[in-house]
């Protein structure tokens, strides 16, 4: 691309083939007014507030600065007395036109037009007719379902035959953009489309906000940068938008890009995939997903979060009010009998003391209840202090059951029994906030098939052995950690990685593997090159092999094969034989029965 | 009908068209423009088929209907031929008459035009002063044309211009023809015709457009609708020469959505084109493809803006568009495009087949050719009027237009439509040109000329023009959506009475906004009507504002009717007529109009007879109050 320089204000500016005026001025600093102006829309050249006068071929002109392009030589004045007069005018004719608006206001103010002798016939209009909600509509979102009609002074924004309430008619996708775009604020989503914009629930405030289509997942993110929802994103929608591309100063945004299928070979795999937090809200029977003030602890610890959703206030999502007695509920999703997968979460208890613990500090004046099936909390010596200290700044333990969560004069009634004293209780909460359980992944089912290790019949790894072995699999050189084999909290969790990471550490610090003598081997005389083994290996130690003559061959792997056997009964032409088992030496320990 | 060919074919079916024709042979041509159209030429033109039947002359005697003659004042147009005898404001009735006289080879007196100035009568067409003081070779071919007839054209020597191009000329040759005559374009712009041609040409980027506007937006203007109408195929042929020269194989007719028989008879003459081989594949032969669309406008004035018309043929609504790249680099969906108007087009084939010097011989030296205008408003001779540019205004208003009728004196002269300007008498003698109208702050425009006498209220022409601006305007760029509304409450206000001192200051001061900031040139010349009365009719205004006086006695709210007491004779006749009965009086009895209920219509003031002329309009003084009842009665015989 050619530069071009021209000349701005008496400074010289250099700049880019195909730029205009207004964007060569902007990228030397220097500010033109625009209303009818953005960045990521076409120009328009309506409000012609970015007039400015140039100087080609000795002739000088007024020309708007937005759309008209740059040439060698160029002269522009943007604050000559013609274009400051110009300006005036139009604020002055804008004021009678939307005399309410913030920005026209402001305008007036900068350039001293403090009156307008127009009669005024609107005062409450704030339509400035720009276009810029029309344009965004059509050239980002793709819909266009809002445009200008009539001619002249009868000219407004609306949609198609001023129907908004014709279902068959309304294609707006509730986005929003137009009132976003709007400088006085005079579009309101109301007046062009029944439906509500659907708010993206934000997956790590679990919903208590919303996030847009590119967004960054967390404050921790690692890589700490966006990315884009393609099921939300309008560009994947509507093939059309891509704003955030034209805002990106490091030209970062890839539309294009994909997943990509790396393969890397590797002598050890630690699978720590974690688990996910139920969603409370299938638990309606605590009130979950019918009363809004009935929220998951994890809900609670985002809401106690400085750099959370409410900024670390804890608020009623129904009023916003600060709440006064708050219940938890323990055991939902894990050990509850009515609602739970039947195993303790292990986490929950020392969580739901520990917010009672914060609730109490941030608001003296809240008082906690914590009902609980089995027990308070979990044996070991760390955690009955912490319990203790829970009580003592009046937290209400209670071991029993609640039947029934309902609303009451804004409030939540739990009903409930002890099941020490075995009376039932009613108690009246502010918030209900349900301990609830950790599950597995959605996908880790496939994940553990893809790796060939095996898991439980709720998706849980199983260990090599629970108590002598919990850091290996069946497969040599695959290691687990964490909540992917069973809910597990912190420490416990670091003392699990910690072991995972020694025992591939000790893989391969070894010289050599150290392999069981019993494994199978393959007669290539008589192997068939089916490959029928290949299949059938739950270790996936057997390779085809590709002879000299050309002929293929299984190949079993003597590190990996676990000496199962399996290839023996499924070779068929009986070429592979189980060191220590073949047929002769079976035979012969049968012969001495 | 086998398609021509080559030019020897052309040739050899015009000379046996030409054959076929005896040109001794009596035709009556019937004028069927939309101005004669509007007088009832289709009954017209039913009477005479039946009387020419009825009569026993079918086959010996012909019937044409032509396009526009242009003499509109005096529709509808009857013309003998081959006498050219030309009869005016020929009713159904006449036919009879007409027919006889042309079997017996007799004249109509009664019929014929009688000039106002000798008193009397003039057989010939040619010779009546309206057409003698006119250069018609643009126009003048509408009286010998069917426009449903392309033998017709063919006739006059048709398309021989196109074979000439294709044949004999490279298409940068007939560029330079057209270039050396001086070719402006006649919508109002006046840009050098063969400069733009070259710039499409030269522009990067297929496929190339060519598009004729005849949008024809100016009040009182419709030179392009009669040429349209009346002589399609020159538009075609000029087109077609045009789209050679520039490489153009697609092109456009944008025809206004209020010109029905203008699109019927382009559609016509595109079909019977094509079929003759003068458009479409292969024309001539020659190879050269060229294919036409019609396409029709949506009721806008702003549509015949040239960037707005081509967003209109895009599909979108037509309004204007930044031109500071030239939409002969990048027009219709970005595409290079010439777009000139119908009158420009239908030059081009008389500058090819007489040449360009020929072409550059008649006009001054700034604007060659000649220039149609529509000459209508308080003149005598209302119509349309094709002169040399350089004819000064003088001489179009008086020679051609036959001065001011009803003995008024003349007062302005608008010329430009509502992008140009007023001229008073003191500058009659300019020559009417692209040049020298601009000087006096208006401009030639598409040739709309309004001829305004001394009952015209100059302030309300800058009203009535920045009112039509109003509801024309696209509506896009603050300047002039917001500033023409304010220049119309305020010229409301002036008219009504209501005006302000500083009423003039704030119409300059809008003029200057939209003059320099307005996104086109609608906005940008709307300020000219204004402008020009306040340059020249600057009393007018300020009468209105600062005495609450209309000179012309137009503006309703300013103007009081009086019965002067010491003139009226108690006829009744005004009492009688009053629509409003706002005049009280009695046999004997002075009338007197009551001033609440008047509603301004002037009924009594044009019914009251000449020799008293009781009736007077005061405007800017206040109302004598009436006499009381005793002083009113009239003593006969006193005067």
């Amino acid at each position: 691309m050619a530069e071009i320089a021209l000349n701005i204000d008496g400074r010289e500016v250099r700049v880019e083939e195909g730029v205009t005026i207004l964007e060569a001025a902007k990228s030397a600093g220097i500010e033109i007014p625009t209303l009818c102006y953005h960045r990521a829309l076409s120009p328009f050249g309506a409000c012609r507030l970015c007039s400015v006068e140039i100087i080609r071929n000795g002739r000088s002109r007024i020309v708007t600065s937005c759309n008209y392009p740059v040439g060698e030589g160029l002269v522009v004045n943007t604050k000559s007395p013609d274009t400051i007069e110009i300006r005036k005018m139009l604020i002055e004719l804008l004021l009678a036109r939307a005399p309410k608006a913030k920005i026209i206001q402001d305008l007036a103010k900068e350039y001293g037009v403090e009156k307008t002798r127009f009669k005024i016939e609107d005062p409450e209009n704030l339509c400035i007719l720009c276009g810029l909600c029309a344009r965004i509509c059509e050239e980002r979102m793709g819909v266009s379902v809002i445009n200008f009609v009539n001619r002249g002074i009868e000219r407004k924004v609306k949609t198609p035959f001023q129907r908004t309430s014709d279902a068959n008619l309304d294609a707006c996708i509730a986005c929003g953009a137009c009132a976003f775009v709007c400088p006085t604020g005079a579009i309101k989503l109301e007046d062009i489309t029944k439906k509500k914009p659907i708010p993206i629930p934000s997956e790590f405030d679990i919903g208590l906000t919303s996030r847009a289509a590119v967004y960054v997942p967390f404050p921790q993110a690692i890589p700490n940068v966006p990315v884009i929802d393609r099921e939300r994103c309008i560009h994947f929608l509507t093939d059309k938008c891509k704003t955030c591309e034209e805002f990106c100063p490091a030209e970062a945004v890839d539309f294009e890009q994909e997943d990509e299928i790396i393969e890397e070979e590797v002598g050890a795999i630690v699978v720590a995939t974690g688990a996910e937090v139920m969603d409370h809200t299938q638990f309606s029977i605590y009130g979950g997903g019918v009363h809004p003030d009935v929220i998951s602890t994890m809900q609670l610890e985002r809401m106690m979060n400085a750099a959370g959703p409410t900024g670390g206030e804890v608020l009623r999502p129904s009023d916003g009010a600060h709440p006064k007695e708050v219940v938890f509920i323990s055991c939902v999703g894990s050990r509850d009998k009515r609602t739970g997968t039947g195993y303790c979460n292990k986490v929950c208890c020392m969580v739901m003391a520990k917010q009672a613990i914060m609730l109490k500090e941030h608001a003296p004046d809240t008082h906690s209840y914590i009902i609980y099936t089995v027990d308070r909390g979990p044996g070991g010596k760390i955690f009955e202090d912490f319990l203790t200290r829970a009580e003592k700044v009046g937290t209400t333990y209670m071991r029993g059951e609640i039947d029934s969560v309902s609303r009451q004069d804004g409030r939540l009634l739990l009903s409930g029994k002890d099941f020490l004293t075995d009376e039932t209780f009613n108690i009246m909460a502010d918030l209900v906030v349900l301990a609830t359980g950790l599950m597995p992944n959605e996908d880790a089912a496939r994940l553990f098939q893809t790796i060939h290790i095996s898991y439980d019949s709720k998706n849980y790894l199983l260990q090599a052995h629970p108590k002598l072995r919990p850091v290996e699999t069946a497969m040599d050189g695959v290691f687990i950690a964490g909540c992917a084999v069973a809910p597990t909290d912190v420490p416990e969790s670091v003392a699990q990685g910690g072991a995972a990471a020694e025992y591939v550490l000790k893989l391969f610090s070894q010289e050599a593997i150290e392999a069981e003598p019993m494994t199978s081997i393959v007669d290539i005389t008589r192997c068939a090159g089916c490959l029928l083994c290949r299949q059938v290996c739950p270790f996936q130690a057997i390779e085809a092999e590709t002879l000299r003559d050309g002929r293929t061959v299984a190949s079993i792997n003597e590190s990996i094969c676990k000496g199962c056997g399996i290839c023996v009964v499924a070779c068929r032409p009986g070429a592979i034989k189980l060191r220590g088992f073949d047929d002769q030496q079976v035979l012969a320990e049968v012969m001495t029965l | 009908m086998a398609r021509v060919s080559s030019p020897s074919e052309l040739e050899r079916l015009r000379e046996e068209i030409l054959s076929n024709r005896d040109p001794n042979k009596p035709c009556i041509t019937i004028c069927s423009g939309t101005g004669c159209h509007a007088y009832g030429s289709e009954k017209i033109n039913s009477a005479f088929v039946k009387e020419v039947k009825g009569q026993g002359l079918e086959g010996k005697v012909d019937i044409r209907r032509t396009g526009c003659h242009g003499f509109c004042e005096r529709g509808t147009l009857v013309v003998i031929y081959p006498e050219e005898i030309c009869y005016v404001q020929v009713q159904p009735e006449d036919a009879s008459e007409v027919v006889q006289s042309v079997k017996d080879g007799k004249v109509v007196e009664r019929l014929l035009y009688t000039d106002p100035v000798s008193g009397k009568k003039i057989v010939r067409e040619s010779e009546i002063p309206f057409y003698k003081n006119q250069s018609r070779t643009v126009f003048g071919n509408n009286r010998r044309i069917d426009p449903q007839n392309i033998e017709d054209y063919l006739a006059l020597g048709g398309y021989s211009a196109l074979a000439k191009a294709l044949f004999h000329m490279a298409p940068d040759q007939v560029l330079e023809e057209v270039k050396k005559a001086n070719l402006r374009g006649r919508g109002g712009g006046g840009f050098p015709a063969g400069r733009k041609w070259e710039t499409t040409r030269n522009a990067p980027g297929e496929p190339k457009y060519v598009i004729v506007n005849c949008d024809e937006g100016d009040p009182g203007a419709y030179m392009d609708r009669s040429l349209m109408e009346g002589n399609p195929h020159s538009v075609l042929e000029g087109l077609t020469i045009g789209a050679y020269a520039i490489g153009s194989h697609e092109g456009f007719i944008y025809v206004r959505q209020e010109y029905p028989l203008a699109v019927e008879n382009v559609t016509t003459a595109i079909n019977q084109a094509e079929e003759y081989g003068f458009l479409g594949e292969n024309i001539f032969g020659s190879g050269f493809d060229f294919r036409v669309k019609v396409h029709r406008g949506a009721g806008a004035f702003i549509s015949g803006e040239s960037s707005a018309l081509m967003t209109a043929l895009e599909g979108i609504v037509g309004e204007p568009r930044p031109k500071y790249i030239h939409t002969a680099v990048s027009g219709v969906w970005e595409k290079p495009s010439v777009l000139n108007n119908v009158e420009t087009w239908a030059n081009v084939p008389l500058i090819i087949n007489n040449g360009a010097k020929w072409f550059a011989s008649i006009g001054t030296e700034g604007s060659k050719g000649t220039k149609i205008f529509s000459l209508v408003g308080n003149v005598n001779n209302t119509g349309l009027v094709e002169v040399p540019m350089g004819m000064t205004l003088r001489d179009i208003i008086y020679n051609i237009g036959g001065g001011i009728p009803k003995g008024k004196k003349f007062k302005a002269v608008q010329t430009g439509g509502p992008s140009g300007g007023i001229i008073p008498e003191q500058h009659l003698d300019a020559p009417v040109d692209f040049d020298a109208l601009t000087k006096l702050g208006s401009m030639m425009g598409s040739g709309g000329m309004i001829v305004m006498d001394e009952e015209t209220c100059m302030v309300d022409v800058a009203r009535y023009f920045v009112d039509f601006l109003c509801d024309e305007s696209c509506g896009k760029c603050v300047p002039c959506r917001e500033g023409l509304e304010r220049m119309r409450q305020v010229l409301d206000d002036i008219v009504q009475g209501k005006g302000k001192k500083e009423d003039v200051e704030l119409l300059e001061e809008l003029s200057r906004l939209m003059t320099k900031a307005s996104l086109c040139a609608l906005g940008a010349t709307a300020s000219n009507p204004v402008l020009t009365t306040l340059r020249y009719f600057g009393d007018e205004y300020r009468a209105h504002i600062e005495e609450k006086r209309c000179p012309a006695f137009v503006c309703k709210e300013l103007v009081f009717y009086h019965i002067d007491p010491s003139k009226c004779q108690a006829c009744l006749i005004c009492l009688r007529n009053c629509p409003a009965e706002a005049i009280s009086g009695d046999k004997n009895q002075i009338h007197v109009i009551d001033q609440s209920k008047c509603t301004k219509c002037g009924t009594c003031f044009d019914m009251c007879p000449p020799r008293f002329q009781a009736v007077i309009r005061l405007s800017g003084e206040p109302v004598p109050p009436p006499l009381s009842k005793e002083q009113r009665v009239l003593a006969r015989g006193k005067k």
